[in-house]
């Protein structure tokens, strides 16, 4: 029966290379994927628990975006992979073509990003500096979904998106990598690792870049504008006793945009940080670390040739983490983080600096009474010293496994603290108007309930689940009588609820499918306006095919993602609240197809045409697509660590 | 050594660290030299010469007078002085009576006038001198009544298409006809401070310039 399957499902697709196979090849195959699945579903996740955890026993829903999906998208950065592999995920553009998200009704300031548990400074229009997040030797991304303030502290509203840096496990490893697409863009990556003893090193190095173009058609933007962007990386592990490792880091960005003539926007970021990690037995490991990170943005006057700063954000961090286990099963997790964060911005008057503290501390159990039943519950309390507040998140999540179906549910809080430009404001936009910060703001929250079942049987993963999140003293900025201005306010309750459906299955002959589909409704009261931004459908699909013979291997993946058309209501005036008009954005489709050949020992080569169907938007909203229209690319990425191994 | 090096070390990087690093890797722009506003004269008839301005304020036109080298600031409202050559409000510009050519060239040097070459004077708009901005989002700017030159005011292009605008210098020398009949040169060379705020206007100018 099971052989009737797979050669009838590998017939009917459209890659039957393996329908001529043999059964036992069939088998075999099917074998192999099998182990392959079960080595994805024991992936350790560390994101929803801060330690190891197995994905597929993990009471708190992690989606994974595996090393190997994202060589499937062929993304350069997060935003990219992000929309690819996930829906209710929006990237558009805010003002000044600024990136700017949109997660299951959450800002970019209600999302946090972490890259290797580390948090980012820096901002601009709430939103980090995606373009930092290059995909360079990313082992994996763990996104978790809803409030996880719990273990994160301020920002974990919506969810994290945690990234994750790859073990490189050999001896040694060089990858250098490059692209080139339409619109002179360019992309050329280095990967240098090595294993010695004691010591290993990862040293990562990724440059893009892409010429400004003008827009087919007229809008809220009408030309893109471009840029380059370096991002260095270095990265040293020492083990030094059997109990203690050792982790340095240390990284360098820097970003210029071409939207003026006369200036360029320029965006640099300097980090480092150690760690180390100390494990006293089988049961009790302790974590120490201190994290430095700076994100500068500055203006280079192109007439006078000047390089004139004009905002920096020095974070500076120490956390410690100690883990018990019990019994060999229940895992505690106490810890605690001291953090000073500086800003020094043009949007304070004078372009003066603020600073403040913000300290926490949190505990997590983690019980797994069998292997069906598993519940985790943690609390965490912060501090922040500016604002001389307070806030406690807690949350409480369980899983019970009924044969081959996973039951989850979880509640989880979530708080964003005011930060100090939404506190200390004081600036002049362009004569038009001003904005002003509010001291007495007081945090956002959230309460977040998820419900989720999910069916896994041998190459088939299906899952489905709910979502309600009650979202109180949002922050943003309102129009002020009394001040003639913008002030940044807290304002009613938002309740945002959805559902998710996700299918992923393959099949013995090398094909497989992803499909996944997400419904978000913002919910507002009886006749106020739906000022929203969110999509309420959103899907995303992939088809892959992939197989390797002798000194050959062939991988195709198309990629899709659909987003429903919005109609949400836009006040017309500034400083009025009076009146609203319905504004309807469009929907759109986008799908991409790429290409890879291993052609020899390492040799990979990508061929991608993007943006298929060629979709042009008539008129560029900030939501639509930066696209012209369908264009092609074509990368090589070499291993040269291949060309040395034994050949099996 | 631990005690003695190391750790007054690491602890100076940790402080200094705590309101950044690498700041000498940008210009200071409190460190540059402060020039003042008007005609820089940096020595007896040299050109061209350079003019340095602040026409931040939406209500002000500064008003220009090369024979003099003079440069006075005064309210839109108000009646401009007895003597000038152009004025300068934001990036918009006016002459005294004058007219205008745009050259082809960015070097003084390099201008050559045809003869019969056109010239364009200043016309009357109610609908471009703003003088008030706050009401933009809501579509409501104010206007002040004015002659302006729609060549000269050229020098800089301004695309509001998309917030925020993009600006553009033209690089190009325009040629002033004033009423007198004698002729001034001049040309923008930048409408930032070395700050980067916008409306500080940098003009170099040849006068008297002779066909």
């Amino acid at each position: 029966m099971r052989k009737t399957i797979l050669c009838l499902l590998c017939a009917a697709g459209p890659l039957s290379a393996g329908a001529q196979a043999s059964d036992s090849d069939l088998e075999a195959r099917l074998d192999s994927l099998e182990k392959q699945w079960e080595i994805e579903l024991n992936t350790l996740v560390v994101t929803g628990t801060r330690t190891p955890k197995m994905l597929k026993n993990s009471p708190i829903l992690t989606r994974v975006i595996s090393e190997n999906d994202i060589r499937k998208t062929d993304a350069t950065n997060i935003s990219d992979l992000l929309q690819t592999e996930l829906p209710g995920i929006e990237f558009s553009y805010s003002m000044n073509q600024q990136v700017s998200l949109n997660m299951q009704g959450f800002g970019g300031n209600s999302v946090l990003f972490l890259v290797d548990g580390e948090r980012l400074a820096g901002e601009t229009l709430d939103n980090v500096d995606y373009n930092r997040l290059n995909l360079n030797n990313v082992g994996r991304i763990e996104i978790v979904k809803g409030g996880a303030s719990s273990l994160y502290g301020s920002n974990a509203v919506g969810g994290v998106v945690n990234i994750i840096s790859r073990d490189d496990m050999q001896p040694w490893h060089v990858n250098v990598n490059a692209r080139y697409g339409a619109h002179n863009e360019q992309r050329y990556g280095l990967t240098a690792a090595f294993n010695a003893g004691r010591v290993s090193s990862s040293t990562t190095a990724q440059y893009n870049h892409i010429d400004s173009y003008d827009m087919k058609h007229s809008g809220d933007y009408n030309r893109f504008y471009g840029g380059y962007n370096v991002n260095i990386r270095e990265r040293l592990t020492v083990r030094a006793t059997d109990r203690l490792k050792l982790i340095a880091r240390a990284g360098y960005y820097f970003r210029q945009r071409n939207a003026q003539e006369s200036s360029r926007d320029r965006y640099r970021d300097f980090s480092g940080g150690v760690r180390g990690i100390y494990t006293f037995s089988e049961a009790d490991n302790l974590e120490l670390s201190y994290g430095f990170d700076q994100y500068d943005k500055s203006d280079y006057l192109t007439l006078t040739s000047s390089d004139v700063r004009k905002y920096s954000n020095v974070q500076n961090s120490g956390r410690a983490i100690y883990n018990h286990t019990f019994a060999g099963k229940h895992i505690l997790t106490l810890g605690g983080d001291v953090m000073r964060d500086y800003l020094r911005t043009y949007q304070f008057t004078d372009g003066g600096h603020r600073s403040q503290t913000t300290a926490d501390g949190f505990a997590q159990f983690d019980m797994n009474f069998t292997d069906m039943f598993n519940i985790i519950a943690g609390a965490r309390y912060d501090y922040f010293s500016e604002a001389g507040m307070k806030h406690l998140s807690s949350r409480l999540s369980m899983m019970y496994k009924l044969g081959k179906v996973a039951l989850r549910g979880s509640y989880s809080g979530g708080f964003r603290a005011p930060t100090l430009k939404e506190m200390y404001m004081d600036f002049d936009m362009a004569g038009i108007f001003m904005i002003y910060g509010n001291p007495d703001l007081k945090p956002e929250t959230s309460h977040n309930f998820q419900l989720s079942a999910e069916y896994t049987r041998r190459l088939l993963n299906f899952n489905v689940g709910a979502f309600c999140n009650l979202v109180d003293d949002r922050i943003t900025t309102a129009w002020s009588q009394a001040l003639n201005g913008q002030l940044y306010t807290n304002i009613d309750r938002v309740n945002i609820a959805g559902v998710d459906a996700n299918l992923s299955w393959r099949l013995a002959c090398g094909a497989g499918v992803r499909l996944s589909y997400m419904y978000t409704h913002e919910h507002v009261r009886k006749g106020q306006p739906y000022v929203s931004s969110t999509r309420p459908h959103t899907a995303t699909a992939r088809f892959d095919y992939s197989r390797k013979w002798k000194n050959y291997g062939l991988s195709v993946a198309l990629n899709g993602r659909f987003l429903s058309r919005a109609t949400v209501d836009e006040y017309t005036s500034l400083t009025d609240y009076a009146e609203t008009e319905r504004v309807t954005y469009p929907a759109y489709t986008m799908w991409r197809l790429n290409m890879t050949h291993s052609v020899w020992r390492g040799i990979n080569i990508t061929m991608a045409v993007d943006n298929l169907f060629n979709y042009v938007p008539k008129y560029y909203y900030n939501n639509s697509p930066t696209t012209n229209g369908t264009t092609f690319s074509m990368g090589v990425s070499v291993d040269i660590d291949e060309f040395f191994n034994k050949r099996k | 050594m631990l005690k003695r090096y190391l750790l007054p070390g690491a602890a100076a990087v940790l402080l200094s660290a705590c309101n950044g690093i690498f700041g000498d890797i940008y210009d200071d722009p409190a460190g540059e030299p402060d020039t003042g506003y008007g005609f820089v004269i940096e020595s007896e008839n040299s050109m061209p010469g350079t003019i340095y301005i602040d026409a931040t304020d939406y209500r002000d036109w500064v008003y220009l007078n090369f024979g003099a080298a003079s440069a006075v600031t005064l309210d839109v409202d108000a009646p401009a002085p007895e003597r000038w050559d152009m004025a300068v409000h934001r990036y918009d510009v006016k002459t005294n009576g004058g007219a205008v050519l745009q050259t082809e060239v960015s070097d003084f040097g390099e201008v050559a006038l045809l003869p019969g070459a056109a010239f364009t004077p200043d016309v009357w708009t109610t609908g471009t001198i703003v003088t008030d901005m706050s009401g933009m989002m809501d579509g409501n700017l104010e206007y002040a009544g004015s002659f302006y030159n729609p060549v000269l005011s050229q020098w800089l292009d301004v695309d509001k298409s998309t917030m925020p605008p993009v600006y553009t210098l033209s690089g190009r020398v325009y040629v002033l006809r004033l009423s007198s009949g004698d002729y001034a040169a001049v040309k923008l060379v930048n409408y930032m401070d070395a700050s980067a705020v916008k409306g500080f206007m940098t003009i170099q100018y040849v006068y008297p310039y002779l066909p």
